[in-house]
């Protein structure tokens, strides 16, 4: 069952939060909304969820349309950032809630609850209160009690935030294989990349209400269109650059340093001007210029180790600055005030219109 | 605007706006212009012509002014060593709120007077000691009484905003160099300063609004309430002009005060810092034993009138005079065989009253915090009004509106329980919005997105959340309306007399060994739920402020 929105616009008072938003996903997907506080994000799921009316355009589960529908009749289920389960009912109370909305009663009930806490590994927890869990145990009941009413369309804002960074990898797998496991069109709202790029199959970025680039989490993260896209997914050293002949796929960009290859990522444009995306992680640095790649001459300014990595800003010279990232063995090799050089693989620097 | 205008709520909000018009603004509006409206010389120039009512206003607002200086001088120092400091017998200081609220005033006026009164116990001591009292009656009485009363709120208010201090503060300033004591002062008063302002001007209003301490006690000096509800008495529904008038003056100074209040707190930028409260540093030795003196002293004062209500209930009598010494159980007797009509009376009010406000306390403050629309702060304001208004001013009100006329509630039963709900339903109202305040609105949505519909997901996600502090906020609730007096004297009818007014009736014919009685069982009906609470249920009442 895929979800269709076609130029939405929602408004709170006289403000346009989101204008004019079309965006298709298709049935069984892990769809990520991904983008900072305040980018309409939530706004956006909030609307799908049916909590927020549509100011104009149409929502459509499966091909009908919900966009008048309240949110009771849209066969949703909702896993909130704070959890919101009902701190006077048990576990299995919780569970059952939805199912009883829906008239269910009896041991099919009972069995239903059973098998989806033990899906989320608390068959054993059914008899206590909420209070009595953690905070990823609270989690689990969050999803069984949104899962077991077999929504047409999982929504989740969030769902991750309030956990600690450990017990955060371990549900982001649990929430991956049921939902993989149910197959259920699921829209997962974020902040935090690394959440989107592990779980999603496909990525929304949003930026002021709309959605920047959409893409699988490869194509977000290896070719952003935008310098937005680029520094809010991963880190990217974002340099301001004229560009002459484009060719076969490469252009010469100069960010003041004399001309270096780059991929041409303009999407056909064709402009003097770019930007030249670089991230940390593809610049090679050492000692001696490299073969086979475009080497600059450049000055360690400054050194963060991060234990499986160190981070080093260099000078360019001339106010240009780029931040280096080394992973191999002795990554930490180079000191503060060391003149290095800094190598540029054409393939994995990126220029896109500024 | 269209699309709030199909949802039930708001249908809801136009039925509470509507029943608080009709409850709390049309009186209102009445009082207000009773006074210039209506056959002979208008309220005002009466005012005017006549000294007694000019010299009632200047002596209220005499007293009131005494009473808070007072209040506040014992309050502030009493809530700072508490939340700073331990010492023996402090766990006694707990029980003030407690006492505040359990007695009511009309029992607190009459055992001062079983105390100090012309036939009192200390005054009947000290006079053979060869000590002279000067009469309880009067400004000695009013202001001593009203102020071992009204400190207790500037207590509460104040040790709250002490122990929310974020000692940080002042640690920050000693950080840069002033020194502990002066620290405190500069940093510590300026962010109490709007609590302690709060509460004296809270003391302040309900001193103007006072009616039991200041019938009982005043005596000759004319009053604003006491005035008014002479004017009452004496005119009936008949004539309303000169009640209204002396119900504005009351209006008007305490809207003068709420205004101040806020001037204040305005110009001055303060802000509640919240942080880290500072743990109580132990008191020893000398200073100890002198801290924990006085303040037990202030608690057994304050505690006086629960003694001596006891022992005058036990306490055999011929007419007005008590037979001390001398035990009997025929007062008792009295309260529930012969006379027990007060006691059904009351139970059977302020229960119904009391059901009715938590109900609408609870729909309404779920509309203002959850469901806002354009009507619902209008809803708010209008609900808190009550608040500004003394009992006096609303029975006024109340008879001024529905006596005869096209609603005519007076001589009922009804108009005793609406007297009541008015009165009482803003302290439910600020309960239960505090408590929604702390409820996610995503438990709802929770509801909602598992297939329950909107109301049906208030009562079946939210209300169950929101019981615990309904059921404590039903205990205030009936504690408050149970010892109601000064609204429900205006407006009731023979045969309906409830316990405070049949205390107060006693007393005002001197028979203060049935007064006593009476009041002793109006404590154990006050009493008796906050208990139950408490051990069967778990709820702490007074947590919940």
């Amino acid at each position: 069952m895929g979800i269709r929105i076609d130029d939405l616009t929602v408004t709170y008072g006289k403000e346009n939060v989101i204008s004019g938003l079309s965006l298709d996903i298709p049935g069984g997907c892990f769809f990520t909304l991904l983008g900072p506080s305040g980018c309409g994000k939530t706004t956006l799921l909030r609307t799908i969820a049916g909590f927020v009316p549509a100011a104009g355009g149409s929502l459509r589960f499966n091909g009908t349309d919900v966009t008048r529908l309240p949110p009771h009749k849209r066969a949703i289920g909702m896993v909130f950032q704070d959890y919101a389960l009902f701190p006077d009912k048990t576990v299995n109370q919780n569970v059952a809630y939805g199912l009883h909305a829906r008239g269910e009663r009896g041991a099919d009930v009972a069995r239903k609850i059973a098998e989806a806490l033990e899906r989320v590994g608390l068959g054993h927890l059914g008899n206590r209160h909420p209070a009595a869990l953690s905070g990823g145990q609270r989690q689990r009941v969050a999803l069984a009690r949104a899962l077991v009413i077999k929504p047409a369309v999982l929504l989740m804002d969030e769902p991750l935030s309030n956990l600690d960074a450990k017990l955060r990898i371990q549900i982001r797998e649990t929430i991956t294989e049921l939902q993989r496991e149910a197959n259920i069109t699921t829209v997962f709202v974020t902040h935090d990349q690394e959440e989107a790029l592990s779980m999603s199959d496909l990525i929304g970025v949003m930026n002021r209400g709309a959605i920047e680039q959409l893409g699988t989490p490869q194509q977000i993260y290896a070719t952003p269109r935008t310098g937005y896209v680029a520094d809010f997914v991963g880190s990217a050293n974002r340099l301001p650059a004229r560009l002459r002949g484009a060719a076969s796929g490469l252009v010469e960009a100069d960010f003041g340093r004399g001309p270096i290859m780059a991929t041409d990522a303009r999407d056909g444009a064709q402009t003097d001007e770019g930007l030249v995306i670089l991230r940390p992680e593809s610049l090679h640095l050492s000692a001696a210029p490299q073969e086979g790649l475009q080497n600059l001459a450049a000055t360690v300014r400054s050194r963060q180790y991060l234990g499986s990595k160190t981070s080093y800003r260099l000078d360019l010279g001339k106010g240009l600055e780029v931040v280096a990232e080394l992973h191999g063995p002795s990554h930490d090799g180079f000191l503060p005030g060391a003149a290095v050089n800094l190598g540029i693989n054409a393939a994995e620097a990126r220029v896109i219109a500024a | 605007m269209m699309t709030q205008i199909r949802t039930p709520w708001f249908w809801l909000t136009v039925l509470s706006l509507a029943l608080l018009g009709l409850f709390v603004l049309y009186p209102l509006a009445n009082i207000l212009t009773a006074s210039v409206i209506g056959d002979g010389p208008n309220g005002w120039s009466r005012l005017m012509d006549n000294p007694k009512y000019l010299q009632a206003i200047w002596n209220t607002l005499i007293l009131a002014t005494a009473v808070t200086g007072i209040a506040t001088l014992i309050g502030v120092p009493l809530a700072y060593v508490t939340a700073r400091h331990s010492f023996p017998g402090k766990g006694l200081i707990a029980l003030l709120p407690l006492i505040t609220l359990v007695i009511p005033e009309v029992i607190a006026a009459q055992t001062w007077l079983m105390m100090l009164g012309n036939n009192g116990l200390i005054t009947r001591a000290l006079r053979e000691i060869g000590l002279r009292l000067p009469s309880f009656y009067g400004w000695f009485g009013l202001i001593t009484s009203m102020s071992f009363i009204y400190y207790t709120y500037v207590y509460i208010g104040v040790v709250s905003a002490i122990a929310r201090f974020d000692v940080q503060l002042e640690e920050a300033a000693q950080s840069l160099g002033t020194a502990p004591g002066i620290s405190r002062i500069k940093v510590m008063l300026p962010v109490i300063m709007p609590a302690v302002l709060a509460s004296a001007l809270l003391v302040f209003t309900m001193t103007v609004g006072n009616f039991a301490i200041s019938m009982i006690l005043s005596h000759r000096l004319p009053l604003l309430s006491v005035v008014t509800y002479q004017a009452a008495v004496a005119e009936g529904a008949a004539d309303i002009t000169m009640q209204s008038t002396l119900a504005s003056v009351s209006v008007l100074i305490v809207m003068v005060v709420l205004f101040l209040n806020r001037w204040i707190v305005r110009r001055g930028k303060y802000e509640i810092v919240q942080g880290r409260g500072a743990k109580p540093q132990p008191l020893r030795g000398i200073k100890g034993a002198g801290v924990a003196l006085l303040a037990g002293l202030v608690v057994l004062i304050s505690l006086l009138p629960l003694i001596s209500i006891i022992l005058g209930a036990f306490t055999a009598s011929r007419g007005p005079v008590m037979q001390w010494g001398n035990w009997t159980l025929a007062n008792l007797e009295r309260v529930f065989v012969t006379a027990p009509q007060p006691l059904i009376n009351s139970l059977t009010y302020a229960g119904i009253a009391t059901l009715i406000s938590i109900g609408f306390s609870a729909v309404v403050s779920y509309l203002v915090v959850k469901k806002p629309n354009v009507l619902t702060p209008f809803v708010d304001y209008v609900s808190a009004i009550p608040l500004a208004l003394s009992g006096t001013v609303l029975g006024v009100g109340l008879l001024a509106s529905f006596h005869g006329g096209w609603l005519p509630l007076s001589g009922t039963a009804a108009i005793i329980v609406l007297a009541y709900v008015i009165r009482r339903m803003p302290f439910g109202m600020r309960n239960g919005q505090a408590t929604l305040h702390n409820i996610p609105n995503s438990l709802e949505e929770a509801s909602i997105s598992l297939g329950v519909p909107p109301v049906a997901s208030f009562f079946k996600a939210v209300l169950p959340v929101m019981l615990p502090a309904i059921i404590s906020a039903g205990i205030l609730t009936w504690t408050t309306t149970v010892a109601e007096l000064s609204a429900s004297i205006l407006v009731y009818s023979g045969g309906r007399e409830t316990l405070p007014i049949q205390v107060f009736r006693l007393i005002d014919s001197g028979l203060m060994a049935y007064a006593s009685a009476y009041g002793l069982v109006l404590v154990a009906v006050i009493l008796i739920p906050i208990i139950v609470a408490a051990r069967v249920f778990r709820i702490d009442v007074f947590a919940v402020k």
